[in-house]
């Protein structure tokens, strides 16, 4: 659908380097990367707003690069959502409408579905001003499907919400994306929001893309320490083979079980530690099982964040705060925890 | 009843002396003139007709730095042109150089010597002596009243809208028309009011290029040099009444553009 070939941009103080992707039609793609890496930047480059200095980009196999931004047909619904101000919500939804000779009956048909779909029926006549985040968010996606886009950029569509939207919001796009069937590129730094939503992406550091592909596959199996630790991958250890063994190094005395051969040049091993399993005295037995010392608890809501110390390593460790009553678990106490082999990742 | 702090106090102190450096000379000279002299003054043709220059060249220059200085303004305002700095330290200028020497320089290069001048004269444009050379130095000293305003104007409006009309269909002049100059007219109408404010009460640079046809403030020194203080002053509360009308619409046009959005 949307493929970027080689696309370099440059500016006084940051550039975007030899960016190739293929996104694919009806993909949700995820452009996922800290503050500052150039994800918003690519989504501009895309809709033709900020010209690259090299590369080509092309959209359903026709070259675009030099294509002006209002001839590309690619909507781009911003974070603060850029609604226009001197305008009501009808309005701002049928402002793209001239310019893309649809026809009335069509666009009248359009504005009904969205509307609906989107919920904005008791608002339509109302000024922009005074409406809540996510009806903002509503309105800007409306004025932006209405053009029927052949691709859909949304720049950080969720961070801009507050807490009792976001999740609304979350359902929202992918019912979008479900019911419209439309080719979908959204930035973000949210992992779990990526994962929920998106099928593939890629995650772009310093203006680089570090890794791509389906998202479970980067959620799993990042391919460099960055990665790992961006999707939330928090045990990662350098290792040593011995014997076709994996021993954690700096240690040697810990052995780890994968369920494959590590690759010639991979040098970490990688363990998410929400897979990470508590084992009572009833004794579920796990290929990797070890006994420790609780260094630290902390609380993220709903879950507990817990560093346990085995043999002198470091497992840091995500269970439910159900725990803490279930296995009176506090800071000093011994435990036994374990994972099987399968969620051992190496790279 | 809510405490009043004690600095408020000493803020309202400093703030006095201001207050009746300002109101104190113009309150006792328009108290001056009796009602009879007054409309007297504004009954005098040549009055009316120095006030109507006044108001008209005040407005023309207003009218010409929209139509030129709207589109520099946006320039300023929007991209990263080659000596921007220095272009906006050029619009500055007219606010700290002498006026007359805006006349003199502006007479110089419309004058005869000059190649300007040779061909504004040939093309039957004549700026000495005439409203042509008002409405120029006029503009000379109200441009960067009304850039100023107007580019304060364009920085105020996120340029995420603009891109947001583009990527929606829109061309950059019809972004221009739909979205950039709804949100900044105001801005424009309070550049266009500062800009011919400023213009009215212009005299010194005035005076050097078209003493005649006499304007409103050329008239008050004229009528001052010739027949004294009580001549000149029922002119004077005139123009002042003028210019304290403009700058209340400028009071409540700035309410409203603070207020916008």
């Amino acid at each position: 659908m949307i493929k970027l070939d080689k696309i370099s941009l440059s500016f006084p103080n940051f550039s975007l380097d030899n960016i190739c992707l293929d996104i694919e039609k009806k993909d949700f793609f995820a452009l996922i990367g800290p503050t500052g890496s150039g994800k918003s930047l690519l989504l501009e480059a895309m809709t033709g707003l900020i010209p690259v200095n090299k590369g080509k980009i092309f959209l359903k196999n026709k070259d675009i690069t030099d294509l002006p931004v209002e001839k590309r047909n690619i909507a781009l619904v911003y974070q603060d959502f850029a609604l226009f101000p001197h305008l009501n919500v009808t309005q701002n939804i049928l402002y793209g409408i001239s310019y893309h000779k649809i026809p009335k009956k069509t666009a009248q048909d359009r504005f009904a579905m969205l509307i609906n779909t989107l919920g904005l029926e008791k608002i339509t006549k109302r000024s922009i001003q005074n409406l809540s985040g996510g009806e903002k968010q509503r309105i800007s996606l409306a004025r932006s499907l209405i053009l029927n886009p052949s691709v859909l950029l949304l720049d950080e569509p969720l961070s801009a919400l507050d807490p009792i939207f976001h999740e609304d919001a979350k359902e929202l796009l992918k019912k979008i994306h479900k019911d419209l069937e439309i080719t979908t590129i959204m930035v973000s730094h949210n992992f779990p929001d990526v994962l929920y939503l998106a099928n593939r992406g890629a995650i772009i550091k310093d203006g680089r893309i570090m890794q791509k592909g389906k998202i479970e596959d980067i959620f799993e199996k990042p391919n460099s320490n960055f990665t790992a630790k961006f999707v939330g991958m928090k045990n990662i250890f350098p290792f040593s083979e011995n014997n076709s063994k994996l021993f954690i190094k700096d240690n040697n005395k810990i052995e780890i079980m994968a369920d494959h051969t590590p690759g010639a040049n991979h040098k970490n091993i990688g363990i998410r530690p929400e897979d990470i399993s508590f084992i009572d005295k009833r004794g579920n037995t796990f290929e990797n099982a070890f006994n420790g010392i609780i260094d630290k608890i902390s609380s993220s809501g709903i879950y507990l964040n817990i560093a346990a110390i085995s043999q002198g390593i470091k497992f840091d460790i995500i269970w439910p705060r159900s725990y803490i009553r279930n296995y009176e678990l506090k800071i000093g106490k011994k435990i036994a925890f374990g994972f099987p082999s399968e969620v051992v990742h190496t790279f | 009843m809510k405490k009043v702090e004690p600095i408020t106090w000493l803020f309202v102190l400093l703030s006095l002396p201001l207050i009746l450096l300002l109101t104190l000379p113009l309150l006792k000279m328009t108290l001056e003139p009796s009602w009879a002299m007054l409309l007297e003054t504004i009954c005098d043709k040549e009055v009316l007709a120095a006030m109507g220059r006044s108001i008209g060249t005040a407005l023309s220059a207003s009218f010409f730095a929209f139509i030129f200085g709207t589109p520099l303004a946006y320039l300023l305002a929007r991209k990263n042109i080659f000596g921007k700095k220095i272009i906006e330290g050029i619009i500055d200028l007219p606010i700290m150089i002498p006026h007359p020497v805006v006349g003199i320089a502006i007479l110089s290069l419309a004058g005869r010597n000059h190649p300007i001048g040779r061909f504004l004269s040939e093309v039957g444009i004549q700026i000495m002596g005439t409203k042509t050379g008002i409405i120029l130095v006029l503009l000379f000293v109200g441009l960067p009243f009304y850039i100023n305003t107007v580019k304060a104007g364009f920085e105020s409006i996120p340029v995420r809208l603009e891109k947001a009309s583009r990527t929606l269909g829109a061309g950059a002049f019809s972004t221009f028309v739909r979205v950039t100059f709804p949100l900044t007219w105001r801005h424009m109408i309070l550049g266009i009011i500062m800009c011919t404010a400023r213009a009215i009460s212009e005299f010194g640079a005035v005076v050097i290029v078209a003493y005649h046809p006499m304007t409103a403030p050329v008239m008050i020194y004229e009528r001052f040099t010739a027949y004294g203080l009580k001549y000149s002053q029922p002119i004077a509360v005139w123009l002042i009444l003028i210019s304290f009308i403009l700058f209340i619409f400028l009071r409540l046009f700035s309410k409203s553009v603070n207020n916008y959005g």
